[in-house]
């Protein structure tokens, strides 16, 4: 599939640009410092996200890019979300999915700053077949150069796509009622921004939607859905107690759609395959918004029982002493949270 | 996951409680905002074991009344399982109780043995003692205060049934097996809106009829904040409610109700309409206090939550039907339903997450559900909680019902109604005069829903009767077991009760037209310049309004009063009132041209709970009447001078 004419224009791009500024600072208006620090505290969750996030999520987009078989240009955008790191989007669908979202914030914190490491190393590593067929394809084409990952400028974009991120801590810190604005603004503005630019390209290429294969459409739901899947076993499989499971799921499954728009818009030139490379994300960023509505429904009830036993838990050591332990009746608890000594409470307890 | 005991009377339910839920908290006090002291199932239970062995080396014998004059706090639950393990009976009260009406309910229930919960009450009762020939014993319960000469703390006693039970004592056991299904676990006092108090006998078979009714499922992880007098039907049912599920029971008071909600998250509540309106003002204050972007981003949350959950009332049967509707018209509606919700639910989905849930974590983030009971809540106020997604399952009943008639399920939840009767239940809708069963009648087109009457009620919740009143019993208890509420009310189309108010507190103006004050003064109290008010007006032209102003609102305006006696004669403030008035009254549009109030004098002081109000806020019409005779009889002549 190629674009014959110019997905965005330059109002677009510029629209898309305020966007990821408004939505970085107010994801920086949500954080403080404490969250960082929280990192550590929370060290082993936060480590299992991490394999979870940048171990399982690109290697799922690389082979759905296989499977499907996409072309290089969205194969190579397909893995450049599975490598992005986590939004504060993820942090308000793992609230209502009673999932942990100390736990889904520490990660957004760690994968933040993680991903100035990790993202250049595994574009490196899972995208040279791609970028080798592209160059090939270019070749073909009769035009001269190589089509070759720009890792410096993935870097700068997404170390300015830090900046914004930084002022919105800023204003947390000196007053706290605006930063709140800034964040409810934020998520609106996002959703908004979504819809208009799919409403505006829908109307200037009309038949775009109908002209797009199904193994796109295809690989835009399956990442996030893939992503919430090993999200969720993966952390299972370490012992980890419901309520961090669904906060580790969502928060792979969802990604920092903002920073996937900034990297390609900022890194690449501006060519087709910048196009297509903006189509796939605008793409995911509009399913994931759907997928992951249903599936925190799904979590919500299901995690009814456990998050009700941990709002407790957590209640009585408030207000009974932090030494307090809850006896419930024999059978009451579910064999999981009943040998866990904290009763669900802390990710760092092995069962 | 419905796990309440059934158990066939008080004190075998906590019995079982014990044997269930053992070292789960059952209640919790608050010490400072982030200390708070439990009690076990297992210790509360041994505990009042003892205390009831100690009742019976006192005296106290089985189907005894006991008095246990407290407020809210954990001794008074101790109080009670000692008296209903020992077979006895309860006789509780406030302690704001006065001098006559302790007389008055001491005497007249024959008490021998009364609990007394502080220092201030042991001494009005000391004094009172001449006049309290057949009380024997008085019990101090607070371990705060030294106990007067004469009067035993409650560890003492305690203290004396520990011994008792060491020595084998089985005398406690005996008592629990000899309760039967139709002795009496309370007689409460009504302190009544008319007349003298009345001893309503309740029997433990009404009281376990409603802990197998009651339509909320809880369980051990549940937390329930009690603010109302325990010793009010209402309250006490869902104690003992709470305590059939194994949740914990936290109490908390007026004053740090705001700080509690936070630290308790409680994930159910019941109370008065009182404290919903309250709780309505400060989210509204919060809103009104916010920043203008997140204020308007609260009003499109609001407008979408309204139209989304009407859309939902309307397509599950649950909007308010008070007229008979064709089949045809209500698919097409429906239809129209369906594509709104669809439209909205978008939107709806996000502004429900970004902006409801915070308006809804200032009520501690975790209510699944709350009860409203006690008296009529607002309908705006109803509406606004339903619509910010806290459903409040409104609830209708009386002392004499030991309370629930009739409440909102989540399944029907209707608006402006009190929701279906509860299980094993029958209500009847009868004409005023005639004493005509309107509501079942197969005669009248849909059975007689829709038809206007006093409501009726049989079920196993009904009193046994009042205590040594069987002239006044007679009146009330008529044959077949049915009971009259004296509440004006119709069965809506979709089968829920809809309350019209007091049949006795109807207003007959001179011309005739008969109006209900309640409706009225519910929608004045929506101002926020008005902190009370009374609706007047029989016998005369026109319907007039003792009105006490609200000192905060207008400090906010600039009036600076110190007392409301310099606000009332404040020409500012008189002519803001009228203002108000006029709006209020025509916002909903709802009111007839005689209902309009058209004067009002504004009042020296605030209705005070046991002189003006009772303690579930209710006006005491014929106390207020009395008091302000003057001030009515010149609001309605000055009147008719000007004219």
């Amino acid at each position: 599939m190629e674009f014959d004419t110019q997905l965005l224009y330059a109002i677009d791009e510029a629209l898309l640009g305020i966007m990821i500024l408004i939505i970085m600072f107010g994801m920086g208006a949500s954080l403080t410092t404490d969250d960082f620090k929280a990192v550590a505290r929370r060290s082993r969750g936060v480590l299992i996200g991490f394999m979870s996030q940048f171990g399982a999520m690109p290697l799922v987009a690389l082979g759905l890019a296989i499977i499907l078989d996409l072309d290089p240009a969205f194969a190579i955008a397909l893995i450049l979300i599975g490598c992005l790191p986590g939004g504060t989007t993820s942090n308000m669908f793992t609230y209502f999915s009673r999932g942990s979202v100390a736990l889904s914030i520490s990660m957004t914190t760690a994968s933040t700053i993680m991903a100035l490491f990790m993202m250049p190393i595994l574009l490196g590593l899972y995208t040279t077949g791609f970028t080798q067929q592209l160059s090939e394809a270019l070749f073909a084409a009769g035009e001269a150069g190589e089509f070759v990952i720009p890792t410096k400028n993935i870097i700068i974009s997404l170390v300015l796509v830090l900046v914004p991120v930084a002022g919105g801590m800023v204003l947390r810190r000196f007053s706290p009622g605006w930063a709140k604005t800034a964040e409810d603004t934020a998520g609106f503005m996002a959703i908004i921004v979504i819809l208009f630019l799919l409403g505006t390209l829908f109307i200037r290429h009309g038949d775009i939607l109908i002209r797009t294969p199904w193994q796109l459409y295809f690989s835009a739901i399956s990442l996030g859905l893939a992503g919430f899947f090993f999200g969720f076993w993966v952390s299972r499989l370490f012992g980890l107690q419901p309520i961090f499971q669904r906060a580790i799921s969502l928060e792979t499954g969802i990604q920092n759609g903002p920073v996937s728009f900034a990297i390609i818009l900022l890194s690449f030139a501006d060519t087709p395959v910048r196009d297509q490379m903006l189509w796939l994300a605008i793409l995911y960023s509009a399913f994931i918004v759907m997928t992951s509505s249903f599936i925190t429904l799904y979590y919500r009830k299901k995690g009814r029982f456990d998050w009700e036993v941990y709002r407790n838990t957590v209640v009585h050591n408030r207000l009974f002493g932090e030494n307090y332990v809850t006896h419930y009746p024999d059978g009451f608890l579910p064999p999981r949270i009943a040998h866990d000594p904290s009763q669900g409470t802390s990710p760092s307890q092995k069962r | 996951m419905d796990s309440r005991i059934i158990a066939s009377n008080l004190a075998d339910l906590y019995k079982k409680a014990a044997d269930k839920y053992e070292s789960l908290p059952a209640f919790a006090t608050r010490k400072t905002a982030l200390e708070w002291e439990h009690v076990t199932f297992r210790e509360l239970y041994e505990r009042g074991r003892e205390l009831s062995a100690g009742l019976i080396e006192l005296g106290v014998e089985a189907r005894e009344h006991v008095g246990l004059f407290s407020d809210n706090r954990y001794e008074w639950m101790l109080a009670d399982y000692g008296i209903q393990m020992s077979g006895a009976v309860n006789t509780p009260r406030g302690a704001d109780v006065t001098d006559d009406e302790l007389i008055y309910i001491i005497n007249h229930a024959r008490i021998r043995v009364a609990f007394v919960e502080n220092d201030a009450l042991q001494k009005k009762i000391a004094r009172l003692r001449p006049e309290l020939p057949e009380l024997q014993e008085i019990i101090l319960m607070s371990p705060k205060s030294e106990p007067l000469k004469g009067v035993s703390a409650m560890q003492e006693v305690m203290a004396i049934g520990a011994l008792q039970l060491e020595k084998g004592d089985k005398r406690v056991d005996e008592r629990m097996e000899g309760i039967r299904p139709d002795d009496l676990f309370t007689l409460i006092y009504t302190s009544g809106t008319t007349g003298k108090p009345k001893g309503v006998m309740l029997t433990h078979s009404n009281m376990m009829s409603q802990m197998s009714v009651i339509p909320i499922e809880l369980q051990c992880t549940d937390r329930v904040l009690s603010i109302l007098p325990i010793w009010h039907i209402f309250e006490r049912v869902f104690e003992v409610y709470t305590i059939s599920c194994g949740a914990c029971n936290y109490y908390t008071s007026i004053r740090t109700l705001g700080e509690d909600l936070q630290n308790v998250e409680p994930t159910f509540m019941g109370s008065a309409p009182r404290l919903w309106e309250s709780l309505h003002q400060r989210i509204l204050d919060n809103v009104r206090a916010a920043h203008p972007v997140r204020r308007a981003l609260f009003h499109i949350a609001y407008f979408l939550g309204h139209y989304y959950q009407e859309s939902i009332f309307y397509l599950t049967d649950n909007d308010l039907q008070l007229k008979p509707q064709s089949q045809i018209k209500r698919t097409i509606f429906k239809a129209g339903h369906l594509i709104r919700l669809l439209i909205l639910v978008p939107w709806y989905g996000f502004f429900n997450a970004a902006v409801l849930e915070s308006v809804r974590k200032s009520a501690g983030g975790s209510i699944k559900a709350t009860v409203s009971g006690g008296g009529a809540l607002p309908i705006e106020i109803d509406k606004f909680f339903n619509y910010i997604g806290i459903p409040v399952l409104e609830g209708y009943g009386m002392t004499e019902t030991c309370p629930v008639i009739a409440v909102r399920t989540e399944d029907r939840l209707v608006n402006g109604t009190v929701g279906p009767p509860v299980p094993d239940t029958e209500v009847r809708i009868v004409d005023l005069e005639t004493e005509e069963v309107l509501f079942p009648n197969k005669k009248y087109p849909n059975e007689g829903r829709g038809k206007r009457g006093e409501i009726w009620v049989r079920g196993p919740q009904v009193m046994k009767g009042y205590y040594r009143e069987p002239e006044i019993t007679k009146t009330v208890l008529r044959e077949g077991g049915w009971l009259r509420t004296g509440d004006l009310g119709m069965m809506t189309f979709n089968d829920s009760l809809k309350i019209l108010g007091r049949s006795k507190s109807t207003i007959v103006l001179s011309n005739g037209e008969n109006l209900e004050p309640e409706p009225i003064e519910m929608q004045l109290r929506q101002s926020r310049y008005i902190e009370q008010c009374m609706v007047v007006g029989q016998d005369q032209k026109y319907v007039g309004a003792l009105i006490v102003p609200r000192i905060d609102a207008f400090s906010e305006e600039g009036i600076k009063a110190d007392s409301l006696k310099e606000l009332s004669d404040h020409p500012k403030v008189n002519k803001i009132i009228r203002e108000e008035i006029r709006t209020m009254m025509v916002r909903t549009g709802g009111f007839k041209r005689f209902e309009q109030v058209r004067e009002f004098r504004l009042l020296p002081k605030p209705f005070k709970v046991g002189d003006e109000v009772t303690n579930l806020f209710k006006l005491k019409r014929h106390v207020i009447e009395k008091k302000y005779e003057k001030t009515i009889q010149e609001m309605f002549s000055a009147k008719e001078l000007k004219m």
